[in-house]
């Protein structure tokens, strides 16, 4: 599903999300920070963005970035929303995987190889 | 001798002669004087008269100068106040028993006049402010509509938490501009000067507490059953009305004290009850809304007073024109009640949730809560119809999907649909034993859609139905992972061996991975994360 066209207007606000407020509690958090739900059902006394937000990480993990995408808010209100909920134990995030630590670009032509070898035959 | 006698009776009958004709003469000198006698009473008489006659002439137009003095210096000032204020009274006439005579009707009728003239004036004159406010303020709207285009641009674009706060400041501020200009361009009789599309209610709810100072107070519970959504036309009027009632409630109630929304799905439309726990309102201001609201009467804005509350008679002027109501009343918390009641027919209608989601401030179905399915796009692995479920649904013809879902539509086909009484309800999800089915009737997506049968017949909705199924596939063993899998495979040969056998000439020149099976369902997943 991709998001709503830029045409057209928005009717709620992003600033709703966090009463205005985008200095999260936490200064760690990056686009590229993986994001995970620490627990697992309905979570209670939260409000409705972190609700969703903590339903969109309930079938795995996803990035910062991917998860202000899919809420539609920009990321900067994303991250308020998550220090909220890593301090109130609800979340786990990770650090971005380093990129050193991806897979060399040699390695990945090989298999991109290998798997041409097997279409063609 | 003889002579003396003859002498005397001469004499004698001289002097009788006189005596009869002085006696005659005074027997009419006699009556002359009687009739001037006569004369001279009657003439005194008619002159008395006269003299009361004058006296009464002088009396009544000394009376009718003092009755045009009033005129002029009392009762055409009253009139010019009355018309300004409506309970300022104008007095009579200073002697009443002119009433009836035609110095009366002179009068009211330089009265009617003088009323007809100024109302004219005024009517006019309003106008006339009313169309400079108009063009300005329509303008105006038009600028900060770009402003805020340009600042949720950058709200995107600034990842500094400094600079990322003050766009968000900037972007509350410019909403309650834009909220203050359109309620002024609409009193002022224009269109809420944007359309947007079909929007959830929940959403428009939300969008308009958003634009007023104080919105942290406001507590929104959505008891809608469905998807309620509200036709294009509407949204931005809506949420207009909802602004002002909203902005009502938060300013004539403590700063501290919470303003409960609900939101709620009746037979014949969706209502949103607005109850603040603040000061209320007399019976006299009461009727005042009530009457601004019922926006009948042609709208001044000398009568709003300075500087004008424009509250109330932006509600009466959309009211008016697209057809939805409102009521106010005393709440029962104490303060003031306020209801928008939209009928389903002409302004609501049903929106797929898949297709277009609703914000993430939104508040969730009080009834559903955290039994909705996940957002679209985050289909969660562990349930591989999903996918296909909206692809049946999106062959569907508009109609048989709108009827079957729509709790609007006639009552005689939810009659019939449902077995019992209540309404049909949208069912997003497969039920639990979806995965189960075969994998060969998984993949005709050509499948009919049935709206009722599976789920309403066979498997009633169960309340923790799809999230058991999350929460057991999360943590399930590796020979169900192995079976989920083997049945993936399944599917993609399936899919691969239908669109060879369809297509055998092109198999050579596509792609020989072959269109995406329908049973995966990485595919719309993977299309859609793109």
């Amino acid at each position: 599903m991709t998001p709503a066209p830029r045409d057209t207007r928005r009717l709620v606000p992003a600033y709703l999300a966090t009463s205005g407020r985008a200095r999260p509690s936490r200064n760690t958090l990056d686009r590229l920070s993986v994001l995970h739900g620490a627990t697992r059902g309905p979570v209670s006394g939260v409000s409705p963005q972190e609700a969703r937000l903590l339903e969109l990480l309930r079938p795995g993990a996803l990035s910062l970035a991917e998860a202000a995408a899919h809420l539609r808010l920009p990321v900067s209100v994303v991250k308020v929303l998550v220090a909220e909920l890593v301090d109130a134990g609800h979340l786990q995030v990770r650090a971005p995987i380093p990129d050193a630590e991806l897979p060399e670009r040699q390695i990945l032509e090989k298999v991109l190889d290998g798997l041409r070898t097997l279409k063609s035959s | 001798m003889t002579e003396i006698p003859v002498v005397l009776t001469v004499l004698l009958s001289v002097g009788t002669a006189a005596a009869l004709v002085l006696g005659l003469a005074l027997a009419r000198s006699h009556q002359k004087t009687k009739r001037s006698r006569q004369r001279t009473t009657a003439l005194e008489a008619e002159l008395r008269t006269a003299a009361h006659h004058h006296a009464a002439l002088t009396t009544r137009v000394q009376a009718t100068e003092a009755e045009v003095r009033h005129l002029a210096g009392a009762r055409v000032p009253d009139l010019a106040a009355s018309l300004a204020h409506s309970h300022v009274p104008v007095r009579g006439p200073l002697d009443p028993a002119i009433a009836g005579s035609a110095l009366e009707e002179a009068f009211n009728s330089v009265l009617a006049q003088v009323d007809d003239a100024v109302v004219k004036e005024r009517v006019r004159v309003d106008a006339a402010a009313q169309a400079a406010m108009r063009g300005a303020s329509t303008t105006i709207q038009a600028l900060l509509y770009q402003l805020q285009s340009l600042l949720q641009t950058m709200q995107e674009k600034h990842d500094d938490p400094f600079i990322a706060e003050d766009l968000l400041a900037a972007d509350f501020l410019n909403e309650q501009a834009l909220r203050r200009v359109q309620s002024t361009a609409v009193v002022c009789g224009a269109w809420p000067g944007l359309t947007r599309e079909n929007s959830h209610l929940a959403d428009i709810v939300v969008g308009a507490m958003s634009r007023l100072t104080g919105y942290e107070r406001v507590q929104v519970t959505n008891q809608l059953r469905d998807p309620v959504g509200v036709v294009a036309r509407a949204v931005e009027p809506v949420a207009v009305v909802l602004t002002e009632l909203i902005a009502n409630a938060l300013h004539y109630s403590h700063p501290e004290l919470p303003v409960a929304v609900t939101l709620q799905q009746g037979n014949k439309g969706a209502s949103v009850i607005i109850d603040d726990a603040g000061v209320g309102m007399h019976t006299e201001e009461l009727q005042q809304a009530a009457r601004l609201m019922a926006g009948a009467d042609t709208l001044l804005l000398t009568e709003l007073g300075d500087p004008p509350r424009t509250g109330f008679a932006v509600v009466g002027q959309l009211v008016r024109q697209y057809g939805f109501t409102t009521y106010v009343e005393a709440s029962p918390y104490g303060g003031v009640r306020a209801i928008v009641h939209i009928p389903g027919d002409p302004l609501l209608t049903l929106l797929d949730e898949a297709e277009q989601p609703m914000s993430a401030m939104a508040p969730l179905p009080a009834a559903s809560g955290s039994h909705r399915p996940p957002l679209p796009g985050r289909a969660s692995t562990q349930h591989p119809p999903v996918s296909q479920d909206l692809r049946a649904r999106q062959d569907l013809p508009g109609t048989a999907d709108a009827r079957a879902g729509d709790p609007f539509a006639e009552p005689s086909d939810a009659g019939a649909e449902a077995d019992d009484t209540e309404l049909p309800r949208r069912r997003r999800r497969r039920s639990q034993n979806a995965p189960e089915r075969d994998p060969a009737a998984a993949g005709h997506p050509q499948q009919p859609y049935d709206a009722t049968g599976p789920y309403d017949a066979a498997a009633p909705y169960d309340a923790v139905g799809p999230h058991a199924t999350a929460a057991e596939g999360a943590s399930a063993s590796p020979e169900e992972s192995a079976q989920r899998w083997a049945a993936f495979q399944q599917g993609t040969a399936s899919g691969r061996a239908a669109a060879e056998a369809e297509a055998p000439s092109e198999s050579g020149a596509t792609d020989p991975s072959g269109p995406p099976s329908p049973a995966d369902p990485r595919s719309a997943e993977g299309n859609t994360r793109a």
